[in-house]
Formats: structure tokens, sequence, C-alpha cells
């Protein structure tokens, strides 16, 4: 079963973009994401690393002004300089690319404590999203996930990042991944964290902007239990909300389970067979759950129509 | 840092004689001389004394040359194996880091009574049972003589009491865990998808090629060759196509062009092209480029023999 618990987040969709570019942030709270996450690493050029670190105080307003949460992925080798620009009020998460030993993210935790402390955050509102995308990562993978109470969401080993340490080309229409996906979904499982990963689909054109793949990839990525997308175009940020989010379909047979279930209890029975489908209290909690991430999902989707209509002007 | 190109490593018992004298005509990138599994055991002995001459024979078309040994009898074939152009030993049935310590200290005295370099030959290990897969991360950094670890999946699937099926690969885990703890080690993983490993037998040329892609895209840098058909498919897979280096060098011009406006992202093919993909760009073509001096190497060393070249020019 998926993390549970009253803090669970709802991140279906989220667009990860360089900092450095004024039409990408300017227009990305118009985009309909759950978080965007502004890019200080690869997309953002060496020599323009600390003019970009700058953009960011005043980038996470404007991004998060129609509801996303707001996200910076800093550079692996330039965590003191990129973290003291980036840790203002309304940074969600720090995103720490190629995760590789549970010291590293220690290292991260006591300096965002100090400038949480510092800047008038609440202590330990800033997560650490730890990016697996090395087969050390893999490796030390639980290590990683337990190093501080900040890891909460958990997963990669896949990407071009893993792709080019594992030595492999990818989009070769087979899962190369399955060992590392696994590895870290376990790790995260253990910790009950919220797991970042995805089922294997055939992707033999590695096109980042292909809506009904987007909307496939996250209606198989939710019913294998997991919750978290994010892309890099605008085109597949509503596929991803709809693909993460349960169908009315879907919760009109929870419902009815539920109900199965409730009368089954009531009989003195623990599990009964309805139709060749089993229901018994795993079905029903299962039910249960696709329930309650619906209603998530639903409030989420409010949340962010209320500040789009705060600012006022047409979103897209 | 250099790279280590060993694609195809061809496997031959050393025994049979008539084996022994065409291995260096197949273009392996390295030829095992196999003491273990391919030599019955009351010729253990004559095998040993076999392997020196053998080295220089199978070393003729510019191949590494190494030497599988027997578990049981480490030391008497270690010993027979350490001269002048041994590039490493096979280590088999490997279980745990102390086998592989002492089969180092084993080399090490060798290479001081034989006046080889101090460190230079290498250790290629093999893992055959469940107990060697689990304790992987131990038994690869034991030593810093280990260049490449590879599983045995014939004898792992015989430890575990499996009957591999063609359809069925048993090993999806295993292979997955050999190449995520061998590259976080730096070693290289050696390998071969299912179902090669369980059930090596000759695929057509097409066959193979398709077979060794897919093992290359799974992480592998090398596979143990069991049949000389199979060495120009591997060598051909492992390397890096024409069209993927026109490919990236494209997408490194690409790239070069978009740092100069200002940007590390830019799209490609509805690819998206950013630092990585320029990263692998460069390991693609440094691949590449090595290959070719590895490729020259061979072939000049068949032409330095009077053979003549039976690969086209690449």
């Amino acid at each position: 079963m998926p993390q549970q618990g009253g803090n669970r987040k709802v991140r279906r969709s989220g667009l990860t973009m360089p900092v450095v570019t004024p039409r990408f942030v300017d227009n990305a709270w118009r985009r309909g994401c759950d978080f965007i996450n502004l890019d200080l690493e690869d997309s953002v050029p060496q020599n323009l690393k600390g003019y970009a670190r700058g953009l960011i105080k005043d980038a996470i307003p404007n991004v998060t002004k129609g509801g996303a949460e707001a996200f910076t992925r800093i550079n692996h080798d330039l965590v003191e300089s990129d973290l003291e620009a980036i840790i203002w009020p309304g940074l969600s998460k720090v995103n720490y690319p190629k995760a590789e030993y549970g010291w590293e993210i220690e290292k991260l935790d006591r300096i965002i404590t100090r400038l949480e402390r510092e800047r008038g955050i609440r202590p330990g509102t800033v997560e650490i999203g730890a990016n697996i995308e090395t087969a050390i990562g893999v490796a030390n993978a639980y290590q990683i996930g337990s190093a501080s109470p900040r890891v909460r969401e958990f997963g990669g080993a896949t990407g071009y990042d893993m792709s080019r340490d594992l030595g492999v080309e990818m989009f070769v229409g087979f899962d190369q991944f399955v060992y590392g996906k696994g590895e870290t979904e376990l790790a995260a499982r253990a910790l009950n964290h919220e797991v970042h990963t995805a089922p294997f689909t055939a992707n033999t054109t590695g096109s980042v902007s292909d809506p009904d793949r987007a909307y496939q990839e996250a209606e198989a990525a939710r019913k294998c239990g997991f919750r978290v997308g994010g892309g890099l175009h605008p085109n597949v940020v509503d596929p991803q909300n709809r693909g993460f989010t349960p169908t009315e379909e879907e919760a009109t047979d929870a419902v009815n389970l539920l109900e199965q279930y409730r009368e089954l209890v009531d009989s003195g029975e623990s599990w009964s067979d309805v139709n060749g489908l089993v229901i018994d209290q795993h079905e029903a909690a299962r039910a249960q759950d696709l329930l309650d991430w619906r209603q998530l999902c639903q409030e989420r989707d409010q949340e962010k129509a209320q500040a789009v209509a705060r600012v006022g002007e047409e979103p897209a | 840092m250099s790279i280590l190109v060993r694609r195809s490593n061809l496997i031959v018992p050393i025994t049979n004689s008539h084996f022994l004298q065409g291995a260096w005509r197949h273009n392996a990138d390295a030829v095992t001389l196999d003491l273990e599994d391919s030599v019955v055991d009351y010729r253990k002995e004559e095998a040993r004394t076999i392997v020196k001459d053998a080295i220089r024979m199978a070393a003729r078309g510019a191949s590494e040359v190494f030497v599988r040994i027997n578990k049981t009898y480490a030391q008497a074939d270690i010993e027979a194996s350490v001269w002048l152009g041994l590039a490493g030993i096979v280590l088999p049935r490997v279980e745990s880091p102390e086998e592989v310590q002492e089969a180092s200290q084993i080399i090490g005295r060798m290479e001081g009574s034989r006046g080889l370099e101090k460190g230079s030959v290498q250790l290629v290990l093999l893992l055959e049972s469940a107990r060697a897969v689990w304790k992987i991360r131990e038994i690869i950094q034991a030593d810093p003589r280990v260049t490449q670890v590879a599983l045995d999946e014939s004898d792992l699937a015989g430890s575990l009491g499996i009957t591999p099926l063609p359809d069925q690969d048993p090993f999806v885990y295993a292979r997955g865990r050999l190449v995520v703890e061998a590259i976080a080690a730096g070693v290289q993983p050696v390998g071969v998808t299912h179902p090669m490993g369980t059930q090596p037998r000759f695929p057509s040329s097409g066959e193979m090629l398709q077979i060794a892609t897919d093992s290359k895209n799974l992480g592998f840098r090398g596979i143990l060759c069991p049949h000389p058909s199979w060495v120009e498919p591997v060598n051909t897979a492992l390397t890096p196509t024409q069209s993927q280096v026109d490919y990236y060098t494209q997408v490194r011009d690409i790239f070069a062009q978009a740092i100069a406006a200002g940007t590390a992202a830019v799209p490609f093919h509805g690819r998206m092209i950013d630092v990585p993909v320029d990263e692998w760009a460069k390991d693609v073509l440094a691949m590449a480029a090595a290959c070719k001096t590895r490729d020259d190497q061979k072939r000049e060393a068949l032409l330095l023999a009077g053979e003549a070249d039976p690969r086209p020019d690449s």
C-alpha cells in the first residue's frame, strides 16, 4: 500500500525548467502543474550557474501563484552555494541529483536546517528529493533514503544519467532498469516513502511531449501504486494529472466494493468471490485508498483553481 | 582515463590443439585458455604444461590472453599460468572475498619470480552460486586486480536446481545486481542476455548480433564467447555504430550551439538534449575511438603474422 497519512502530497505533474529561461518561468503558473522544478543543474550552462542562483528567490512566488509547489534542482557539486541561494519561504523541496551516499544527504540536511532557522521558515519544511541516477546510488539506496527525515519521496534509477553510468543507450524497447527500480522501490517502501518510479512501457522514440504516452504511463504508474509524475513539456501536464487521478468509474467500483465488504463483515464472513473477483480486507483497503487518493486529487485541483482565480488572469 | 575494450573473450579448451592453434585468428579482444570445465580431470596436469606456449600462440592476433583456472587447484594452476604475456586469470566459482585475495597473493608472488610488472595480472571473476550473487559487493571489491566480473549462468542454474526454459528468464535480478554492483565498484560487468547465458548455442550471426546488442543495453561491457562464431557479432554489437557516431556528433554540435546561445536544454527530434545527453555523446564517441584503436592493433598483428586481414576496413 502506498504511503499513508495526513501529509500525503499530490504531485502528479510537474515541469522541470531552466530558471534562466524567462518565458518558461513566467508562464509556469499557467500550466496546471502540481509542482514546478526550477532547474539549476543540467539545463543551465556552466557560465550561467551564478546568475541562475540569483533568480530563484523571485522565481518561487512567480511559479507558485497558480497553486503549484516550487522545487529547485541543485547541482551535485555546488551544494553550499546553491542552497544558500534557494532556501526561501515558498520552496517545498530541494532536488539533489546523483545522490550516492547517506552522508551527502546528511550534509544537505544540516545546511537546510540552518537556513530555515535563519530565514524564518518552519523547521523541517523543505524536503530533500534524493535522485538516484547512478549505480552507486542504487547500491546505497536504503542508506540514502534513510539519511534524513526530509527525504519523503524517493526513486529514480532511470533516465539519461543512469543510462550514461550503465553505459547503455536509452529507448531500446525493453526494461533496462528493472533491478535499479526494484531496489529503490524496496528501500522507499521499507522507509514508508512515496515512490518516484514507473512501470516499464516500451518507448523507442524518447519523445518528451507526447500527451497520449504521458497519459498511458501515468495511468499505468498509478495502477502499480505510484503517484508521482513530472516531465519537461507542457503537453504532458494535463495527461499526467488525469492519468494519476482515479476515474469516476473506478471510484464507483470502489464504493460498491466497500459496500459489499461491509455486508460481508456484517454477515460474519471475511471474504467472498463476486463475479470472479475476491472481496476481502485487502481489496477493501485498496478501494478505500483509491477513494482517499481521488479525494486528495480533487482537493488539489480545487486549490489550484482558486489560486489561479486569485491571480485574475486567464491561465492559458 | 583509457577505456578498457574487451568486447569478446573467446574461451578455448587448452587441450584441444586444433582450437588452440586457431584461437588467434578469430579477432577476439581476449582469448581465455581454459584449464577448468573443458579439461578432463586426468589431463589437468598435462594442460598446465601447455599454458606457457599457449599464451604466446593465442596472443599472435593481439588478443589479450587469460587463463581460467580450477578453484580446487588454484595454486598449481596460477603457478602454471603467470608468464609474460598473460593479461589475467579467470577465477571461477568465487564465493568469498578471501578467495579473491588468496588468488591475488599467489599471482603477486609469481609476478615477482617471473619478472612481470607488479599488479599487472588482472582478475576476471565468475559468480556461479546464490552465495556469490548475494555477497557480490565484498567479492568485487576484494582486490584491485579485479577488472571484470561475470555470472556463469549455466552453473548458477545448476546450483539453484533450475532447469532453464528459453522463454522464462530466471536471472533478471542476478544480472541486474551484477551490472549495478560492478559499475558501482568501477569494474566491468560481463554477460549475455537470456537464454544464451543458461543455454549457450550457436545462433545465426544476425541473431547473435541482436542478443549482444541487448546485452550491451543492459550494461554489459563484454561477453564470454564459448564459440568463435560469437566473436564478430559481439565485437560489432559492442562497438558504437556509424549511425550512432553520426548522431552523437550532431548532438554535440547542437548542444554546443545551445550553450553559446545561453541554454543547456535544447529540443532535438522530439528529445531533449541537455548535459547528460552531451556527456553520453562524449562517451559514445570516445568508445568508438577506443574500439577503432583496438581493432587497428589486432589488424596490424594479423598483418605482421603474414595473415590476410579477414575484416573489411572500418
